[in-house]
């Protein structure tokens, strides 16, 4: 007999959800969050996308710590001396409130919270070591030489899912599936931040930018997000890019970003509150390990569950969704009394008939875009050109669009045929 | 051996601000943590159960959220804990706080040793122990980096401005730990849970049955006059280049900052 039906690991998103979900339908849950309060250890960019909470906290729109409502969507790319960017505002987009900007030390702990209050147990400010084993079936976890059993084991830790790795659930993960994510919380005041970005009320702006200007194979993306009355400001590079080029520092590309002539001005007087980093799931499909197995499943980004076609770019809704349909599949083993791999493979299942791993699926390959030299490398520049070139008036006759195209496709370094190609699957996978 | 902690949740001092207007300490963005020292004074107290075997009971007085750090140090080892919350006790002073404490500790009976931080981050007056001791009217020693138990004594550094002292007193005692007098360990898991389900006690006003003017404000003699934030003073700063320091040199002799020696 075990101590708790369920313990989960991680008391971000996936986890919390997971325990909410459990604990409601009078699951005995544990749920451990190795910081103190939850969600003080993590980093996120902070736009909670969909209504994926509405199934565990229906009033969460009403009670939940959330900063802005996303009216306005900014995208493009950023060169030494040019931003060249599509700013989507919409009443549309307004009405239909899909995407919330949160700062995630509160959103966490309001949720850790609900899963206590709904019957969990929650212990935070210790670190799981290991899952607990009897042969190969997964009965709880160890930690600091004490084995606490459960029935099944939830692994939503996160990005760095080192008690799934260290157990030998998850293989470790590669560079090409990771990258680093630099962000700055910056204070200033509401009034100014709504002038700044052309908002009213809770009206709230979330752009996300290439940054064109790294030199070598660097590559980066940057985000700028809008909070009540603070700025979300990072930056996400890419691993093995950074590898491959010693003399180029991370936190260097946070300082560019935030120094850009374009973005610079939006941040200006305010007082940076607080400045993290942590890893970031990159991988797309294939970075997904098996999600199941003998007594354990995992979510959220432990499970390399995220979204980014370099347009939009989602994790915490991936998280939520995961965590409740592992949930699901532990209630449903509960009431068969049956947590063997093949029962709570339901849960892969179950992932695989919503949009968790559909949208997943149909985007395969898409990290190859995201990442791309074409997008990073050659787009920014000859974007830069053409439009230079198209506003720019010096008293010279006039040329076609197309010709001006084809000249500074020139001017850069990649060849016409070469572009094509890229472009043409780059179209295909977004 | 019977031993009582006394902790105190704190707000975490990288989370406060001073009002700008008010001047008074906003404490509502920050979250609450064990006092430094506290953590120190119960890992003193762990080592000395563990020696030589024992109870600990943690005292703790403060809002209902406080429960937090006691469930905390349960979680380290400690046996027992007990959250001492009422509103009749709010703003008061280290002298009524050491008199409701010292109440506290004599309803809990006998005792061997009482364990406490040298002092708090967030008023850092360092009276609360000692003067617990004086209300109980036992011994103290104060200031250690290490105790252990001797046959029928404890033996106590105490880290002074000129040396460590080595003392050797009888218990009953009361002993202030300094935050360098250690490194506490963490909470374990199994031991968390456990005393997430054993819970805490809390006790009251009614509980410890003193008269309502010795507690909480009207209890306290302290008066705080102002808070004031000193003006920050501008400095000249300029970054020099390395092919510049000799100009820098000059210039630092000519306006009398440094002088060149000699006679």
């Amino acid at each position: 007999m075990s101590e708790f039906d369920a313990i989960v690991v991680g008391g971000g998103p996936a986890g919390s959800s997971s325990a909410i979900k459990r604990a409601s339908s009078g699951l005995n849950v544990l749920l451990v969050e190795r910081s103190d309060p939850p969600g003080s250890k993590n980093v996120s960019g902070g736009i909670l996308w969909g209504k994926d909470l509405s199934a565990i906290v229906p009033d969460w729109e009403k009670n939940a710590p959330l900063e802005r409502y996303i009216t306005a969507k900014g995208t493009g790319f950023l060169t030494t001396d040019s931003m060249i960017s599509i700013d989507f505002r919409s009443k549309k987009l307004e009405a239909s409130k899909t995407g919330y900007s949160v700062l995630r030390a509160k959103l966490d702990q309001f949720l850790a919270n609900k899963a206590k209050s709904s019957g969990a147990t929650l212990v935070t400010g210790v670190t799981v070591d290991k899952l607990a084993f009897d042969g190969d079936r997964v009965i709880g976890v160890q930690q600091d030489g004490d084995t606490i059993t459960s029935d099944v084991v939830i692994l939503a830790e996160g990005a760095n899912p080192r008690v799934a790795i260290d157990s030998g659930v998850r293989k470790p993960i590669d560079d090409q599936d990771i990258a680093i994510g630099i962000k700055q919380v910056i204070r200033l005041p509401e009034s100014t931040i709504n002038e700044r970005f052309n908002l009213r009320g809770n009206q709230g702006f979330a752009g996300e930018y290439v940054l064109g200007f790294l030199q070598g194979t660097v590559k980066a993306g940057a985000f700028m997000y809008t909070n009540k009355d603070t700025i979300s400001l990072g930056i996400v590079v890419n691993m093995s890019g950074l590898r491959e080029n010693n003399s180029t520092y991370s936190f260097n590309i946070m300082e560019q970003f935030a120094s850009h002539p374009f973005i610079q001005p939006y941040i200006e007087g305010g007082k940076v509150e607080e400045y993290s980093a942590h890893l970031v799931c990159e991988g797309g499909i294939n970075s997904v390990p098996k999600l199941s197995g003998n007594g354990y499943m995992i979510a959220g980004d432990s499970a390399g569950l995220t979204f980014s076609n370099g347009l939009v770019i989602q994790g915490m809704n991936y998280a939520i969704s995961s965590g409740i349909a592992a949930a699901e599949t532990a209630i449903a083993a509960k009431a068969k009394n049956n947590y063997s791999s093949d029962f709570l493979s339901s849960y892969d299942t179950n992932l695989s008939a919503n949009y968790v791993l559909k949208d997943m699926n149909t985007f395969r390959g898409i990290e190859n875009v995201t990442w791309s030299n074409l997008m990073h490398k050659a787009v920014p520049g000859i974007a830069e050109n053409v439009l230079f070139r198209m506003f720019n008036e010096t008293g010279q006759p006039k040329e076609h669009l197309s010709s001006i195209l084809m000249d500074s496709i020139r001017e850069s370094k990649y060849s016409k045929s070469d572009l094509i190609i890229e472009a043409y699957r780059a179209l295909r996978r977004l | 051996m019977k031993i009582v902690v006394m902790i105190k949740q704190v707000p975490d001092a990288e989370e406060i601000f001073i009002d700008p207007v008010k001047f008074t300490l906003n404490r509502s963005q920050a979250r609450g943590i064990i006092n430094p020292s506290d953590e120190n004074a119960l890992e003193a107290a762990l080592r000395i159960k563990e020696a030589v075997g024992g109870e600990i009971t943690i005292i703790s007085m403060g809002p209902p959220q406080a429960e937090n750090a006691i469930i905390e140090c349960m979680g380290r080892g400690a046996d027992r804990g007990i959250l001492i919350t009422d509103r009749v006790f709010a703003a008061a002073d280290t002298y009524a706080t050491s008199l409701t404490l010292a109440a506290a500790i004599k309803k809990l009976g006998e005792f061997d040793l009482i364990f406490a931080g040298e002092s708090t981050t967030d008023s850092g007056t360092g009276h609360v122990g000692p003067g617990v001791a004086e209300f109980l009217g036992i011994d103290q020693v104060t200031y250690t980096i290490n105790t252990k138990i001797e046959g029928e004594m404890l033996i106590g550094e105490r880290e002074l401005e000129d040396g460590i002292e080595v003392v050797s007193a009888r218990p009953p005692l009361l002993v202030t730990v300094m935050i360098n007098a250690n490194i506490p360990r963490h909470s374990s898991l199994r031991k968390k849970v456990d005393a997430i389900r054993k819970g805490i006690e809390k006790w009251d006003h009614d509980t410890l049955s003193l008269p309502p003017d010795w507690v909480g404000l009207k209890g306290s003699p302290t008066l705080v006059g102002a808070l004031k934030i000193p003006e920050e003073r501008k400095r000249a700063s300029k970054i020099i280049k390395l092919e510049e320091i000799p100009d820098l040199v000059n210039e630092l002799v000519k306006n009398g900052v440094i002088s060149t020696g000699g006679d």
